[in-house]
């Protein structure tokens, strides 16, 4: 308090607490910095070779992963300009489901090359001119360098899939992508719908078993629940389905209520006729031809007992998503009151069964023959966090698909695209004549991040790579990216390594927008958080 | 005040603790070496126990990995992936938790040096990765089967596997005896393998030999009301109803409510409710049951009535010996007593009440399905038959593994020592660094010979390399060998019945390795300050030592207020 001063300018305007920053030095750089940090975090991460981070999010739960989107999630980032970079981070997430690590340290390359620039002396609006102006010229490029004969692909043919699918799960679990992958493969072709454009992603689901390893894990056509059946029959093959959303029970009523008994015959046919009535619903269930019912609440004691009597088995899924998959998976319709089923209100599963995997006992319901809509796929692995990073490496995967899905196109992974990127538009940015010229320069430098990251995080010499990378691409061969198996350049048709253009072309350009709303904020208001200050007990005992 | 200052950038939330970098990554090995040495001394046959005391107040003597390890509620994040794969082992396999975390221990312990060196734990991972293919490979090349026996040799063979588990235990001096018990119990559940269907009773008093095991199902007798010493204490072959209901007097129903308009009609409404129960037990007993068993109450009424009827009846059974009676005797349990149909009612040979220690227990043997069985468990203390129940839980796991899977490896670290001779020869055939880090992968594996020898008070340094010396000779002939735990020596541990079940050793490199990788490919931690509930109490506690500050003319406070 002692600094405490007459306000001024803005200071007067606004309220006491708020926090304000303008100007180069105190706004633009600082953000830079603050973004710079961010993608210095992920940036390790980056590519198969990436290393993990473990985080420790408020609820102290342990997270251990290479996925970036995890990561920025899980940080809680709070500097408003790194939130931006977050944010593009999400939205490559949401949009495409991979990629998001390139965006966020795309972008913090692209600001911190802008950085440079800055403190050469360009104003910020020239260098948003000249990054917009690198993008739109990236786009360009991009589509030239877009493989061949790629646009046309056979969704339900597994190697092509594979192939297109391999560098995003490769990125999330290197050496294991020969594994993951034509399982993750098999699972989604499974639920293709005849139109593949409608693929959904949910549809494919992970079952995490904790236990076994990776040469364990399988792909199920049908669903794996993590829960007992409540009876005894724990095995049925063939059977129709009745699925009862609110439980199956002697019904009662919402309203309190009391019932009135007035003679003695009354009380001692009360129990008999409830028994009765629960007997006459299950063998309305039974008579239409269900073996198993499905049953969204609680299943009452009584029922069970008649459900038994009728070797009927007795499921229950207490979560409505849950219960509605299992629906879609066995075509039933989920019936709101215990009543007897039509016909066409029962679903029907090749075979229900319980079966003990690594010390858990799990119903697997399976639906062999055609029309099916789920496919599950499940994973073993020694710990949770693997089994989490591995459920993550699914995700990835199935999210490529879908992305593969409605544009199938592919351009040559392994940095090869990057540092062809980089050349061309160094070139072009000869031609240009403003000062902009300097940044498409530096925004085609960015590029090089990429192979640099890559081949650091898996212990090679960055610079070295970097130059036979660019010696190669002058020779035209413009396929030429790193096989970080060996630690040397090689023409990505013989790795086999592809990326999707698409997670390319929006990573490219969330990271570039990214970055030129970071630059164009000058001044940084910062209301005073509401709820006033921090309780301080000690505050009126300082008056002395 | 802050806006005067140069503002700092914050990227994160305030109290968050971040830590990155070659430091960070040496500091979680050596948490995990930590966590590694506190189980270190409990392998093998003469292991030692551990003794731990909870903030509850109570005591566990276990030796068991998987036992101590989720004892020891360890905080640190990166040992909690070492807590994480014992679990794993222990419900995948059951048995061999110290073993796994031993090894990731030693697995890391080894990657130590390298990272100090700066060697990219990329490399090291990608090694190790190969190095656990190659050596999984070479346990399935080793494992000899036992299929195809006849019921009697397989018997004795599951016996050797579970004898080689429980010679590690507390009652490692009583294996042979109980092995064939768990043998037996094992066999007795057949291939619907669930494992709460072999129950474990507990009773303090006698000595371990006078364990024995029920072909059918026991349980401690339930509490009883009048009436109950004069039923019948034994049948032979007699039917059994179990329940599901009260028989007790009661209200029907809690929402029902009565009103009289006619007093006299009050002694009928009395009536009725005597009817209701005696119509119940009067159908339990025209069932044919000799045995009612139920989950909830039997009153006095209800009891005084089977009396009289020569009925045996027990309420308050728990679920689990209810569901394992109705396994065993072929029964289903009922809701009602209404048109109870012959096929419900479950039969047995001999039920008898028996004296066990001072406890009295319901037996019932001789089962039709026979898909159960239970080990009474008697000894001195109740650690003790803790303990030895866990010891028990293990050496059945091993059983039901090797029973599925059938192949068998030599024990005594005899497999250890030969893949870590397998794979010194196969790294000699690698160029470049990944032919250092198979090597000390390999060196690795020795830890559990060393350790056998260790705990055991040998020479460790001299065990191995007699086995060494051994396991290379090129006839191959010394492949079988491991430690003599009993003169401290080497002998072949499979001409000796030191016997594991392949799947436990396979299963304990995958997640060793796995664990170990994971570690490693960590190179940054970032931990979150807890959320507002969780940081209550610290904030309450910061808070006190505030206003202590304070007293002293409130100095230092006038900084927190913004």
């Amino acid at each position: 308090m002692v600094f405490q001063m007459q306000p001024y300018g803005i200071q007067s305007m606004l309220k006491e607490g708020h926090r304000h920053l303008s100007g180069l030095d105190e706004a633009v750089l600082k953000n830079i910095d603050a973004c710079k940090q961010l993608s210095v975090i992920t940036r390790t991460s980056l590519g198969p070779n990436g290393m993990n981070k473990m985080v420790i999010n408020h609820l102290d739960k342990l997270f251990i992963t290479n996925d970036a989107a995890t990561i920025v999630n899980e940080l809680e980032v709070q500097h408003p300009a790194a939130k931006i970079l977050v944010l593009a981070g999400k939205a490559q997430q949401e949009e495409i489901g991979d990629g998001a690590n390139l965006t966020i340290s795309f972008a913090g390359e692209l600001l911190e090359n802008a950085e440079e620039l800055i403190r050469m002396g360009l104003h910020p609006s020239e260098i948003i001119s000249g990054y917009t102006k690198g993008i739109d010229k990236t786009v360009e490029i991009l589509n030239e360098l877009v493989e061949s004969g790629s646009e046309n692909m056979d969704v339900r043919n597994k190697d092509e899939v594979i192939l297109r699918m391999r560098a995003a799960v490769a990125s999330k679990q290197f050496g294991l992508e020969d594994i993951l992958c034509p399982l993750i493969a098999e699972a989604c072709i499974q639920v293709c719908p005849k139109n593949p454009a409608n693929f959904n992603v949910d549809n494919v689901r992970v079952a995490k078993l904790l236990g076994g390893g990776l040469h364990n894990c399988s792909v199920l056509r049908g669903l794996v629940l993590k829960s007992d059946v409540v009876g005894s029959i724990k095995q049925i093959e063939k059977a129709k389905i009745a699925v009862f959303a609110g439980g199956v029970d002697t019904s009662a009523t919402e309203t309190k209520g009391t019932v009135l008994i007035q003679s003695a015959e009354q009380l001692e046919n009360y129990a008999k006729t409830e028994e009765a009535k629960v007997e006459e619903l299950i063998k309305a269930v039974a008579d239409s031809g269900a073996k198993v019912i499905v049953s969204g609440a609680a299943v009452g004691e009584m029922a069970l007992h008649f459900c038994e009597r009728y070797k009927i088995m007795v499921l229950k899924i207490s979560s409505k998503f849950e219960l509605r998959r299992f629906c879609r998976t066995t075509g039933a319709v989920a019936l709101l009151k215990l009543s007897q089923p039509n016909p066409d209100e029962l679903g029907y599963a090749y075979s229900i069964s319980v079966e003990e995997i690594g010390g858990v006992r799990v119903t697997i319901v399976k639906n062999e023959e055609g029309g099916n809509t789920v496919a599950t796929v499940v994973l073993r692995g020694s710990t949770d966090s693997i089994l989490d990073d591995l459920e993550r490496a699914v995700d990835d995967g199935v999210n490529t698909y879908k992305a593969m899905c409605r544009d199938s196109r592919i351009v040559p992974g392994a940095a090869a695209t990057e540092i062809e990127l980089a050349r061309k538009l160094k070139e072009f940015s000869f031609k240009e004549t403003g000062l902009d010229q300097y940044a498409i320069a530096k925004f085609a430098e960015s590029f090089e991040m990429v192979p640099k990251t890559l081949a650091e995080n898996a212990g090679l010499n960055a610079m070295e790579i970097i130059s036979s990378l660019y010696a190669e691409h002058a020779a035209g061969n413009t396929k030429v990216g790193i096989d970080l198996q060996e630690g040397v350049c090689k023409d990505v048709s013989t790795t086999n390594v592809w990326d999707l253009y698409v997670t390319k072309f929006f990573a490219l350009k969330y990271a570039a927008d990214a970055a030129c709303t970071v630059l164009r904020v000058d001044q940084i208001i910062m209301a005073k958080q509401a709820g006033g200050p921090k309780r301080d007990p000690a505050a009126g005992m300082d008056e002395d | 005040m802050t806006t005067m200052l140069q503002p700092q950038i914050i990227l994160l939330k305030e109290g968050t603790d971040t830590s990155q970098g070659k430091a960070q990554l040496v500091s979680n090995i050596n948490a995990c070496t930590v966590v590694a040495d506190a189980v270190r001394t409990t392998l093998g046959p003469r292991g030692m126990d551990k003794l731990i005391h909870d903030d509850k107040g109570n005591t566990t003597i276990s030796n068991d990995g998987a036992t101590i390890m989720k004892l020891l509620d360890i905080v640190h994040p990166a040992s909690k992936v070492l807590v994480d794969i014992a679990k794993s082992q222990d419900s995948e396999v059951g048995d061999g938790t110290t073993t796994v975390v031993l090894l990731a221990g030693e697995f890391l312990k080894e990657a130590k040096p390298f990272i100090e060196d700066g060697v990219h734990p990329q490399n090291l991972i990608r090694s190790y990765r190969t190095a656990s293919y190659l050596a999984i490979n070479r346990i399935k090349e080793l494992a000899v089967s036992i299929e195809g026996k006849s019921l009697e040799e397989k018997k004795g063979l599951l016996a050797k596997c579970a004898a080689t588990t429980l010679s590690s235990k507390l009652i490692g001096g009583e294996k042979e005896f109980f092995a064939s018990m768990v043998v037996d119990a094992v066999i007795a559940i057949g291939n619907d393998d669930r494992l709460n269907l072999i129950g474990i009773k507990k009773v303090p008093g006698g000595n371990m030999r006078d364990s024995f095991l029920v072909n059918g199902v026991a349980f401690k007798k339930t509490f009883s009301y009048a009436g109950f010493e004069q039923q019948p204490k034994k049948f032979l072959s007699p039917k059994i109803l179990l329940l599901n209901i009260e028989l007790e007097l009661k209200s029907e129903k809690e929402n029902a409510e009565i009103r009289l308009s006619d007093p006299l009609q009050y002694q009928s409404i009395v009536d009725a409710e005597w009817n209701i129960i005696y119509d119940k037990l009067d159908k339990c007993v025209q069932s044919g049951a000799k045995i009612v068993l139920s989950r909830l109450a039997i009153g006095d009424l209800a009891t005084q009535y089977f009396a009289d009827r020569d009925i045996f009846c027990a309420g308050r059974v728990t679920e689990e010996d209810l569901q394992r009676v109705a396994a065993a005797t072929g029964g289903t349990v009922q809701t009602t007593v209404n048109n109870i149909v012959d096929e419900v009612l479950g039969s047995c040979e001999v039920f008898e009440e028996k004296q066990v220690g001072n406890e009295r227990f319901n037996i019932f043997s001789g089962c039709p399905s026979a898909l159960t069985a239970t080990i009474v468990l008697r000894g001195g203390a109740d650690q003790f038959i803790e303990e030895a129940e866990r010891s028990l839980h293990d050496a059945i796991m091993i059983v039901r593994r090797a029973l599925k899977n059938s192949t068998v490896v030599a024990g005594g670290g005899a497999i250890d020592m030969e893949i870590s001779r397998y794979l010194r020869q196969h790294a000699r055939t690698i160029a470049g660094k990944s032919q250092l880090f198979i090597n000390s992968y390999a060196k690795a594996l020795e830890v559990i010979p060393r350790q056998l020898s260790d705990n055991a008070g040998f020479d460790a340094t001299d065990v191995l390399n007699k086995l060494r010396q051994k396991h290379a000779l090129p006839s191959g002939e010394g492949a079988l060998y491991g430690v003599d735990i009993n003169t401290g020596g080497i002998l072949d541990s499979f001409a000796n019945f030191v016997w594991e079940p392949s799947v436990v050793k396979i299963n304990a490199i995958n997640a060793a390795t796995e664990a170990a990788c994971l570690i490693l490919s960590v190179d940054e931690t970032v931990k979150n300050p807890k959320s507002e509930s969780a940081q209550g109490e610290a904030a309450a506690s910061a808070m006190g030592r505030g206003r202590g500050g304070a007293a002293f003319r409130g100095r230092g406070r006038g900084m927190r207020r913004r």
